[in-house]
């Protein structure tokens, strides 16, 4: 059976709480990630090889990227750790998806294909944002609600809500229509042209990470740069 | 032209139009009763406040979890190689110091050695003159000694000669007044007389 979005809901409860399919696959995405890093710097070498330098290179990439990205560095030294988490965290989860089985088997369903861990992501970003901001420029951040004009608070706050509420919606919207479009895909024609398609996803999952983290990233840029 | 790689891609477009049509026919007879049920699914149950509280339970564990085991290792690893090439420069400028002035202290060395070099060969050309002079002039004075000694030993041998020529030329004078007065003489006459012929005698030699 084809399936989208149907193992919605507990797999299991703790006591009163109940638990998720996407949380329990949230759970064995951590523990990869997790592991992965855990075996990647478990015996750190002066001159990185093999898995180390993979890692390191990746993780120093996002902080370049990042670091490039915000003008400022401490911020950039600051945040980037949160990000390159999004950035590891979203591009697994979008991947997960594409493993057969996903959705079919109980406790297997992407997490990023469901909008309460997208929201949930979006959510941690504007917060961050907004403590980013405080941080950074103290009360005087408050002053760019107001920027230029007073007039201008409801169009601020708006935006405020606009850029995380985009940031979980474009995440949700493109995994779980890609989910959708395989699912019916693979129903139509069994064979090849779901391949060519999935060949597509692999594009798209890691270009929907990206962009969730470069947006993420130029918010709290934005929150913490000059002009506030 | 037709290429070859053109030609690829039309079959395999046909291939994949064949399999689609083909699996299409197969999934919609299939349909009704048939193998492959049509898919099913609806949009996950929006504000899942339990879901929401997980992931961000979740996603602050995987967090920390690279706090532990990614970033601050990285980071320590990335500190130290960044000390270990700034010391390893360093040292390397220190180690470029200290051979350009090793090789100023050799070449200072060298140019004293040189120096010491030339006032050796130039000590020991003096000494070597000085040697030479010192043995000419022994030599000289010896020959001189020499010379001298043989000339003292001339002249006695001449003085010598003269006495003994004297006292021939004596006896002989006396011999001949002797036959000539053919009586003695007395002993004042006899001096006398050798005396005056002596005197002439010599200085008509010599």
């Amino acid at each position: 059976m084809f399936t989208f979005g149907m193992l919605d809901g507990a797999l299991f409860h703790i006591g009163p709480i109940p638990v998720d399919h996407i949380i329990v696959t949230q759970w064995v995405i951590i523990a990869l990630i997790g592991l992965v890093a855990f075996m990647a710097t478990r015996d750190m070498q002066m001159v990185p090889r093999g898995l180390q330098n993979a890692f390191e290179a990746l993780i120093v990439w996002t902080y370049d990227f990042f670091t490039q990205l915000m003008d400022k560095e401490h911020i950039a030294k600051k945040y980037a750790p949160l990000l390159s988490t999004f950035f590891l965290f979203i591009i697994v989860s979008n991947y997960s998806g594409l493993i057969p089985g996903a959705g079919n088997i109980p406790g297997y369903q992407p997490p990023t294909a469901n909008w309460n861990t997208t929201l949930t992501l979006a959510l941690i970003t504007a917060i961050t944002v907004q403590i980013a901001g405080f941080s950074e420029h103290g009360v005087h951040y408050l002053g760019h609600f107001i920027s230029p004009s007073p007039l201008m608070l409801p169009l601020n706050l708006l935006e405020e809500i606009t850029h995380p509420l985009s940031l979980f919606l474009r995440l949700f919207g493109n995994i779980f229509g890609e989910e959708m479009i395989l699912a019916f895909m693979l129903y139509l024609v069994p064979f090849f042209v779901p391949a060519l398609l999935m060949g597509l996803s692999v594009l798209l999952a890691a270009i929907q990470a990206v962009v969730f983290t470069i947006l993420s990233a130029s918010y709290i840029a934005t929150a913490t740069g000059e002009g506030h | 032209m037709i290429r070859k790689r053109n030609v690829f891609m039309i079959l395999l477009l046909t291939l994949i139009m064949t399999i689609g049509f083909a699996s299409l026919a197969y999934a919609s007879g299939a349909g009704a009763g048939g193998v492959i049920p049509a898919p099913e699914g609806h949009t996950p149950k929006l504000f899942n406040w339990y879901a929401i509280g997980w992931t961000a339970v979740n996603f602050f564990i995987l967090l920390a979890i690279l706090y532990k085991f990614a970033f601050d290792p990285i980071n320590n690893m990335l500190e130290q190689r960044t000390n270990t090439i700034e010391s390893s420069l360093k040292h390397a400028e220190q180690v470029k110091v200290e051979v350009e002035e090793m090789r100023k202290e050799a070449q200072a060395n060298l140019a004293e050695s040189r120096k010491q070099a030339q006032e050796i060969v130039a000590r020991a050309t003096k000494a070597a003159e000085d040697a030479k002079d010192e043995i000419i002039a022994k030599a000289q004075q010896e020959a001189d000694n020499i010379k001298d000694k043989a000339y003292a030993e001339i002249q006695a041998a001449t003085e010598k000669a003269k006495m003994e020529l004297k006292d021939a030329a004596v006896m002989l004078a006396l011999m001949a007044a002797e036959k000539v007065l053919e009586r003695a003489i007395t002993d004042e006459d006899h001096k006398n007389m050798v005396k005056n012929f002596v005197n002439e005698a010599g200085d008509l030699m010599c």
